[in-house]
């Protein structure tokens, strides 16, 4: 069986510092999978090299049989808005959104292609059936708006796209988990079809149930065992 | 009343020409963060080109018009192209940028000058209707027809920005570059659609300004001169700011012809500059609209 996205050997970092070390990880379509592990072991590092935004890469990223990985020592973003056009959404940690533009215009840039900017509406109300506290928003600028709606937005604007790979970084990070948890819902709610969406978080409890596998990471790696990206670690909070 | 009405009618027309002229500026620079000084040999190369049109091939008003603003818009590509898309990512870019649109300015008014000499051209007149009485002034076609054509032209300029998919596109660039990146925005495709719309609008500035600048070698300097001046004034990226401070510089220069004298204009549409940006650095248009940070 093929993976939708097959990382091979991939290693990355910024500058000198190599974050994530020969790494290998399959994602099936149609799977929710979330990688588990604390603040620095390379989650974050993971996600941006798969949108080549990391300052040098090495390794092969398979997308669905075709490469958008490769070696890359320089140039960080060259190929970012390939990628993503390819069908990866990263919804990064806080938010990569647009604070002059209302709502509405956030999500709307989203589409990734004029076919889909045509029905443009109806995929925007399917979004917002996803996330209902939008709707009233929608014409509201976001640099106003708080944190777990900024998510929100973040949020919907991936999946306004043709996209087959969701990466969602930390969705529950900074939020009240009242509202982490209406996130995390919310996510639950997308249908995959064969697509696939690979969570990243450091909170197991807020997962569980939820996902179809769990994999943990710890040192740039990927741990078969969620609890071993914990194991001997004294977490300070 | 004559006198009001004369004075206004000079500060729109000078305001729809300069006004198209500092939109492009200022939208160049706030979605690729490039200055662009070349906007100033697009404008002379556009004028050029309307006259060749209109001198060789046919004075048709439409035709004529076209070819401005499709000699414009070239240009603008070429500029993309030489001090844009090879040198984006390296260190230092918006001095390389500016010392190589600076420099693009200068060949390009050689190039004018060995092909066509130093003589002016004159650009055929395009708005062949008649003169309009306003409360006893006479207004000119041209005045008429330039300020007409620029309100529509701008108007849809600012529904592309506000409401089509590439707008969007670009003041998702201008708001956060990473972001644009990570929903598709490839930079080059809308450097070359922002180098395009802004070299279309200073081609159709240079056929409306035409009566004042004609076509010769040097003559877009002032025009340049006044379109970064406005782009500066409204906040460089706002394009309701640009507006707004293109019907300023406007007012101040037809006043000043009008009722302290021609030789002037620069001195008090300075002066006016530097005091509004001393009270608010960002322009006009800084806190109301998205603007790119300057150190980013």
């Amino acid at each position: 069986m093929t993976g939708l996205l097959e990382i091979r050997s991939l290693s990355a970092g910024y500058g000198p510092m190599r974050v994530i070390h020969d790494l290998d990880l399959v994602v099936h379509a149609g799977e929710r999978l979330a990688i588990m592990g604390l603040n620095g072991h390379g989650k974050t590092t993971l996600f941006r090299a798969i949108l080549g935004l990391t300052d040098w890469q090495t390794g092969s990223i398979l997308l669905g049989g075709r490469e958008i990985g490769g070696r890359r020592m320089s140039a960080p973003g060259r190929r970012t808005h390939r990628i993503a056009a390819s069908g990866v959404a990263l919804l990064p940690q806080g938010d990569a959104i647009f604070p002059g533009l209302t709502v509405e215009q956030n999500v709307l840039t989203g589409v990734t292609s004029s076919g889909t900017w045509r029905r443009r509406r109806g995929r925007l109300d399917s979004v917002l059936e996803i996330f209902p506290p939008l709707r009233p928003l929608l014409d509201m600028p976001v640099g106003k708006m708080s944190g777990g709606e900024r998510r929100m937005v973040s949020l919907a604007r991936g999946l306004m796209g043709d996209n087959r790979v969701f990466l969602v970084d930390e969705p529950s990070l900074g939020l009240a988990p009242k509202i982490a948890a209406g996130v995390i819902d919310a996510l639950g709610q997308v249908e995959l079809g064969e697509g696939a969406m690979v969570i990243a978080e450091q909170s197991i409890p807020l997962l569980s149930g939820r996902m179809d596998r769990i994999l943990g990471m710890h040192s740039g790696q990927i741990k078969q065992d969620a609890a071993d990206a914990f194991a001997g670690i004294s977490v300070d909070h | 009343m004559e006198t009001l009405v004369a004075v206004l009618v000079s500060t729109l027309s000078l305001a729809a020409g300069y006004g198209l002229l500092a939109i492009g500026i200022s939208l160049t620079w706030s979605s690729l963060g490039l200055l662009n000084l070349a906007h100033g040999i697009t404008f002379g190369f556009a004028g050029y080109g309307a006259w060749w049109f209109g001198t060789e091939v046919s004075a048709n008003p439409v035709g004529v018009v076209i070819a401005g603003v499709v000699t414009g818009a070239f240009t603008g590509l070429v500029v993309v192209a030489v001090a844009f898309l090879p040198i984006k990512r390296q260190e230092n870019f918006p001095v390389r940028s500016l010392t190589i649109t600076l420099a693009l300015n200068l060949v390009g008014t050689q190039i004018l000058l060995r092909v066509f000499g130093p003589k002016a051209k004159n650009i055929p007149s395009v708005f062949t209707f008649d003169s309009i009485n306003l409360f006893g002034t006479v207004i000119l076609p041209d005045r008429t027809g330039m300020i007409v054509t620029a309100a529509v032209v701008l108007l849809a300029t600012l529904i592309w920005f506000r409401r089509s998919r590439s707008g969007l596109r670009v003041r998702a660039l201008m708001q956060n570059p990473e972001g644009a990146a990570l929903v598709g925005v490839s930079l080059n495709r809308t450097a070359v659609v922002v180098m395009m719309v802004s070299g279309a609008l200073a081609g159709l500035s240079a056929v409306l300004l035409q009566e004042i600048f004609f076509a010769s070698p040097y003559s877009w300097s002032t025009p340049l001169i006044k379109g970064l001046v406005i782009a500066l004034l409204g906040g460089l990226g706002s394009i309701p700011g640009a507006l707004l401070a293109a019907l300023v510089l406007g007012a101040t220069e037809a006043g000043t012809a009008r009722f302290v004298g021609g030789q002037y204009v620069l001195y008090t549409q300075f002066a006016l500059v530097v005091g509004v940006l001393l009270a608010r650095p960002r322009g006009i248009g800084g806190l109301l609209d998205e603007v790119r940070e300057a150190d980013e």
